[in-house]
């Protein structure tokens, strides 16, 4: 039982991290990018390539992953972020496909549908079974921890309170002289390449990516993550990311307590269980379980007449 | 009612550590634990529920009969999504915390081969049926047995029937995906062997779009006299309508599983002249018909359950390896199942008769639901029965029966 929660914090890692990139851009910054699972595959394949077939060392996978991403997302942002949030929904979602059917059909690249296999992992050699699962957890929860540390530093910040009142209303930071545009791409960028930075930690996880591996169910799951969270706060996104993985998994005990029903009718119960939560979470609690707190300033007095 | 976040964090606290509770609670005696995981949704939802049911009336008859080694046997079934992600995930629950001794069930390969790290490293078997030529590549322990053949296998046969009928030059389209892209080089390698070959490039397409007329005038351009279409019945109904509007009057040439009555219903008249072939249970012979009753189906003398068949051979063959081992470590049952499935020894068709030999000190041979299910040493199959049909008045007219050869 140790060795499978674990396992399933580890992927609770990789998602907290999704969601904290997603806040980013979506909850400061109001930027709607259905595309993370195109990041994140792109992350997953950058880092493959340059650890696999380039024989570098898995730091060097992991910045490449970033560096791609980036780009990825600048160019991507700079397509369409001048458009309000519905292109961008679209562009993102179009980008996300075209990426799963580039990985699908350059096979000199990706090894197309057959799936790349990755042998480097994120562990010092020579540890058993048990102790490489430990520190793999550790590398993740600390990658988690500190994209959450600087992220919340970030959100708290001008550059944060600048992204929010481009969330809120871009005429009034435009009108106060900033630069929405940069504002925009920066934050869409920092989330684009921390999604990357999730897809190579996940790649070198599971040691073999396919294309399949990146369809939209991934990023409905982070979208849900936030939503339930509480879009805005750098904790309500961890904290989501948790719930939605703790319900996940935690559906599938449920089985052994359901014998009366097949395995075909349990799995279909799962979904079911899995969607009916969500809803009730979202009605009773539409800001999300954590909700962003903007701490109210005392207005500033009138400067004393004369 | 408001959700507080006291009590949210409460009620989340108490769902997370049940789990572990209900372990303590049902892991008192020691029964042998094996995972069933079929595709229950998703791409192989269709045959899914077949394998799972398959692998749970065996245990269910075995547990009456007094178990394996005298123990319980408890079948956990978990669904693979026929996604590799969340079949990942699925395989993480069932080895860390279900602690099984062999994974058997999963149906696409990309979900085997996804899995397959987390079993080698956990030394976990896996019994599955997939057909991808790679299937081999990720195993470095001897832990897997594949009651499916692979690509080679089939593509052997169908190039023979091509050549036959006088068609050496055949074109090859399929859906952009493992098994397509596998069967692709198989077949033009088969063709080759023959002194035929493939016209232009193979043609790969992207599955699931809303229109193929782009891909079926690209095929109709390049004219070729036959085209072997390795398609699933989604994306080959489409393709064929838009080649047969486009006035393609060559041979056409396909698996079985794309032509069935689906298929047939859609096209009408036009279905008349493909050839088709695909591995087929032997029918009429007595394990097939044993597998049949004991899942409520009647033998009606056609291919029915082709995957859960394969299913029924999976379980047996994993149970029979474990009596005989006297351990559910899984490199003694691996090297249990071969002597088993391979003999030599009396032949045997189920678990109790297969007991009854364990327990007299005779070998024995195992002869399945879904073929004679003997392996090569790589746990690939030896031989399946391969049959090949062509389409007359609406009905798969049987051209021959073959046993395919995988070990040439």
């Amino acid at each position: 039982m140790d060795a499978y929660l674990v396992a399933i914090l580890t992927t609770a890692a990789i998602y907290v991290i999704l969601a904290l990139a997603l806040n980013m851009q979506f909850g400061l910054t109001g930027l709607m990018n259905f595309g993370v699972v195109g990041f994140y595959g792109l992350g997953a394949y950058s880092s493959g390539i340059m650890t696999e077939t380039l024989g570098q060392p898995i730091v060097m996978g992991m910045l490449a992953a970033m560096i791609v991403g980036g780009t990825a997302g600048a160019l991507v942002s700079l397509l369409s972020i001048r458009l309000s949030g519905d292109f961008l929904a679209i562009v993102t979602l179009g980008f996300a496909e075209t990426m799963r059917l580039a990985f699908n059909n350059e096979d000199w690249l990706t090894r197309g549908p057959r799936g790349f296999l990755i042998m480097t992992r994120p562990v010092l050699e020579g540890l058993g079974r048990d102790a490489t699962a430990w520190f793999i957890l550790g590398v993740f929860l600390l990658v988690a921890a500190v994209v959450f540390v600087v992220f919340n530093r970030l959100a708290g910040s001008p550059f944060g309170r600048v992204l929010r009142s481009i969330r809120e209303d871009d005429l009034v930071p435009a009108t106060l002289g900033k630069n929405v545009l940069a504002y925009r791409l920066k934050a869409f960028v920092l989330g684009s390449s921390v999604m990357a930075l999730a897809g190579s930690l996940y790649a070198h996880y599971v040691q073999t990516v396919t294309p399949d591996n990146f369809t939209t169910q991934v990023a409905v799951l982070v979208w849900m993550s936030l939503i339930v969270g509480g879009a805005g706060n750098m904790k309500g996104a961890v904290l989501g990311a948790l719930v939605v993985t703790a319900i996940y998994e935690g559906t599938r005990f449920l089985a052994p307590l359901m014998e009366f029903l097949t395995p075909t009718q349990v799995s279909a119960l799962r979904f079911i269980i899995i969607g009916t939560l969500l809803i009730v979470v979202v009605r009773f609690r539409p800001e999300g379980l954590l909700p962003e707190r903007i701490v109210a300033r005392p207005a500033a007095r009138d400067p004393a007449p004369g | 009612m408001k959700l507080s976040r006291r009590l949210f964090i409460s009620s989340a606290a108490v769902a997370l550590t049940a789990p572990a509770y209900l372990r303590t609670g049902l892991a008192q005696s020691a029964p042998i634990v094996i995972g069933s995981m079929t595709p229950l949704t998703g791409g192989g939802g269709p045959y899914g529920p077949e394998k799972s049911d398959a692998h749970r009336a065996v245990v269910a008859e075995v547990n009456a009969n007094g178990g394996v080694m005298g123990r319980e046997v408890r079948l956990i079934s978990e669904d693979s999504e026929t996604n590799p992600e969340a079949a990942v995930r699925a395989a993480r629950k069932l080895i860390d915390a279900d602690k099984v001794s062999a994974i058997l069930g999963t149906w696409a390969s990309s979900v085997t081969l996804g899995i397959m790290p987390l079993c080698q490293e956990a030394n976990v078997l896996q019994l599955f049926s997939g057909s991808s030529d790679y299937l081999p590549d990720g195993d470095s322990k001897g832990l897997i047995f594949n009651l499916q053949p692979l690509n080679k296998a089939w593509a052997v046969a169908l190039a023979d029937l091509a050549v036959q009928r006088g068609f050496k030059e055949v074109a090859f389209a399929g859906p952009k995906n493992d098994f397509a892209a596998s069967m692709g080089e198989s077949f033009a390698a088969s063709l080759q062997a023959l002194g035929g070959s493939i016209v232009g490039e193979p043609f790969y397409y992207n599955p699931g779009q809303a229109s193929y007329r782009a891909e079926a005038e690209q095929l109709i351009r390049m004219n070729p006299p036959a085209i072997f279409m390795a398609g699933y019945v989604t994306d080959f109904i489409p393709v064929y309508r838009e080649l047969i509007r486009g006035g393609f009057t060559g041979q056409i040439i396909t698996l079985s599983f794309a032509v069935g009555p689906d298929f047939k219903d859609a096209v009408g008249s036009a279905a008349d002249g493909i050839l088709h072939g695909s591995p087929i249970p032997p029918i009429g012979k007595d394990s097939y018909d044993a597998y049949l009753k004991l899942v409520g189906i009647e033998p009606n003398g056609q291919v029915q359950n082709s995957y859960g068949c394969m299913a029924y051979d999976e379980i047996n063959l994993c149970l029979l390896g474990m009596e005989m081992a006297k351990s559910t470590v899984s490199s003694d049952v691996a090297a249990a199942i071969r002597q088993i499935a391979n003999g030599p020894g009396d032949r045997v068709t189920t678990f109790a008769e297969g007991k009854a030999l364990i327990d007299a000190g005779k070998p024995m041979n195992y002869d399945g639901a879904s073929s004679s299910a003997d392996f090569q040493e790589n746990g690939m199959l030896k031989s399946r029965d391969f049959a090949l049909y062509e389409i007359k008045d609406g009905k798969d007219e049987i051209i021959l029966t073959t046993t395919s050869d995988a070990t040439k």
